[in-house]
């Protein structure tokens, strides 16, 4: 391996990255490489390396065209067909548009629409600023706050269905939630999940807690960013704990904030897990979102082109939210 | 990071909410696995009863908890097998290849991560229906990794994105070919990518149910979670016994993520939020 003939290689932009070279790492240094061969047939591949390492996303590429891409191609036309559980594997009738008009027509279509927003929004409310909070707390260099900190990500860990069982035991008429409210002077159970002005917000909350420790790991990272001096200095210029935490730690974090608010907007729309578990939707739709409502209408009632056109439609909002999320990205990535 | 000596009265009080907020539903479920359906009766919330292993005996003879256990173990390394053969590659393709594909890939990866899940369990239905492929591992480990490859790929590129790429540059003109510069010298400096991505699959797929209560049609090929999904439907469950029944899902789960911590923490930053 030769110094002169790398640089000579080496593309603009490598220069500009100013690597040091590499020379006598462990890594670089194969002594199964040719002395003489590979200079000479190596030149003229060098132009279109790029897109021979294309090749390397083939296995990627298969798995998500064929399992990703032409089952979406498929929903698209389930969506125009009558297609029943029953008729799943029959000809399918062309319908056009009528799916989509019984959707629109269904008497709980705008409720639905209304609770996802509430839902969404409620979720990403107090899961940024709730995640942002529990950032500050648990940046702190002290055994209390990285020990809570692990506490919190396992709990993200966990299986879903395990937590939100949980969260269903806690919650019931019975539950512990309700015990301390009656000691507290409360004089009658309140019915989290059964009640049907309750159920969708007791959802929420829970998935807004289980969203929590995720956005605090992503705001902690951006806080431990933050320069010591910084905070020290904002300390000496008289700043209190509210305004040293809005000028240093919410100015720090902006960057990430735009980035993991789509992320977490994403999260609640697609959330299905504790919907399933803890209401299953209900009582009647009160708890149903549009995504969820995809499966009851395809699974439950057995009624798959009403699922499919339900899902497009859900389909078709994660489109913008993909869209501004892929943007932001790649005014934060000037490289590409 | 932190100056040492500063005390911090919110950053505290927060602290401690936080702690009962997410410290009481853990303790809770161990707590309630160790009482006897009769504690439940009187009242589900007693702190003070007598600790009894009834529930876990019960769980422990009920042979459907091991073949649950089975399954969902044949699924998650299945998937995470899976998942791995085609998320390293592409990661590193995508880290690397100099075209305008690269910014299309990444957002129709973006894009797939973003959809509902009960979207694509629709028309999956229909094709493992018709492939023959409905209540069987393969199929269900098809869907999972699926579901899961555009985010193992997207929390993998970061990894190799950050390899100087002069080091590669050395290995190629040095004669090796783009299989080896990928596999001599960019994976192994990547190892802990590879790492996370691998826990981080483990553990969804552990977790995932929706598919697998779907696309299993007999009960005895439930993985755990479509099993505790199913019961927890169930009207008069059995608290004891479920919440048992969840911590022997949750150990596995606990084994690997004691020993990943310290990646998951910084790995899963590096990859949502660039």
């Amino acid at each position: 391996m030769s110094g002169p003939s790398r640089e000579k290689h080496a593309p603009p932009s490598l220069g500009a990255r100013g690597q040091a070279h590499p020379v006598g790492s462990p890594l670089t240094g194969e002594s199964l490489l040719g002395a003489s061969r590979p200079l000479r047939r190596r030149q003229p591949q060098y132009t279109y390396r790029g897109d021979r390492r294309l090749a390397l996303v083939i296995p990627a590429a298969a798995l998500i065209l064929a399992l990703s891409i032409f089952p979406i191609i498929q929903l698209a036309n389930m969506s125009l067909h009558d297609v029943t559980l029953a008729t799943l594997t029959h000809d399918w009738d062309f319908v056009g548009l009528r799916k989509y008009q019984e959707l629109f027509a269904h008497p709980d279509f705008w409720k639905i629409l209304g609770n996802t927003l509430a839902f969404v929004v409620v979720v990403t409310a107090l899961g940024l600023v709730g995640g942002f909070a529990a950032a500050v707390a648990v940046s702190p260099q002290k055994r209390g706050a990285s020990f809570l900190l692990g506490l919190m990500v396992f709990l993200w860990a966990m299986p879903p269905v395990v937590v939100a069982s949980i969260w269903k035991f806690l919650l019931s008429g019975d539950g512990l939630v309700n015990t301390i409210l009656l000691n507290i002077g409360f004089s009658e159970r309140v019915g989290f999940l059964f009640d049907k002005d309750l159920a969708l917000w007791s959802v929420a909350l829970v998935n807004a807690w289980a969203v929590i420790p995720f956005n605090a790991l992503i705001f902690r990272a951006a806080i431990l960013g933050i320069d010591p001096n910084l905070i020290e200095a904002a300390e000496m210029d008289g700043a209190g704990a509210w305004q040293r935490i809005r000028y240093v730690f919410i100015a720090s974090v902006r960057p990430s904030t735009m980035v993991l608010t789509v992320l977490t907007v994403v999260y609640a729309f697609r959330s299905f897990d504790y919907i399933y578990i803890m209401t299953a939707g209900g009582p009647g739709t009160a708890s149903t979102t549009l995504p969820y409502f995809a499966y009851v209408e395809a699974l439950v009632n057995r009624d798959i082109a009403g699922g499919a056109a339900t899902a497009i439609l859900a389909l078709l909002i994660v489109v913008i939210f993909a869209y501004v999320y892929v943007r932001d990205l790649r005014r934060g990535e000037p490289e590409d | 990071m932190y100056p040492r000596k500063r005390r911090e009265p919110v950053a505290f009080a927060i602290r401690v909410v936080l702690y009962a907020l997410y410290g009481v539903p853990l303790l809770w479920i161990v707590l309630t696995s160790l009482k006897s359906s009769r504690d439940i009766f009187t009242s589900q919330a007693t702190v003070f009863f007598t600790p009894t292993l009834e529930a876990y005996s019960t769980a422990l003879a009920d042979p459907a908890l091991a073949s649950s256990m089975r399954q969902s173990a044949i699924i998650a390394v299945g998937t995470t097998s899976l998942v791995l053969f085609c998320a390293v590659p592409a990661a590193y393709a995508l880290a690397r290849a100099k075209t305008r594909l690269v910014v299309g890939g990444l957002a129709v990866l973006v894009l797939l991560q973003m959809i509902p899940q009960t979207a694509s369990l629709i028309p999956l239905y229909w094709l493992l229906n018709s492939t023959r492929l409905l209540d069987t591992n393969v199929g269900l480990i098809l869907a999972d990794s699926t579901l899961f490859l555009p985010w193992a790929i997207l929390l993998m590129r970061p990894f190799f994105a950050r390899i100087p790429i002069s080091i590669e540059e050395a290995s190629l003109l040095d004669g090796a070919r783009t299989l080896r510069a990928f596999f001599a010298v960019a994976l192994p400096l990547a190892r802990n990518g590879v790492l996370v991505v691998t826990s981080v699959i483990l553990l969804v797929s552990w977790g995932e149910f929706l598919y697998g209560v779907t696309f299993m049609l007999s009960p005895r090929n439930y993985p755990m979670s479509a099993l505790i999904a199913q019961q927890s439907g169930l009207y008069g469950i059995n608290w004891p016994g479920m919440m048992a029944f969840g911590v022997i899902a949750v150990i596995p789960v606990f084994i690997l993520y004691i020993a990943s911590y310290r990646l998951l923490r910084n790995g899963l930053t590096l990859g949502a939020v660039k």
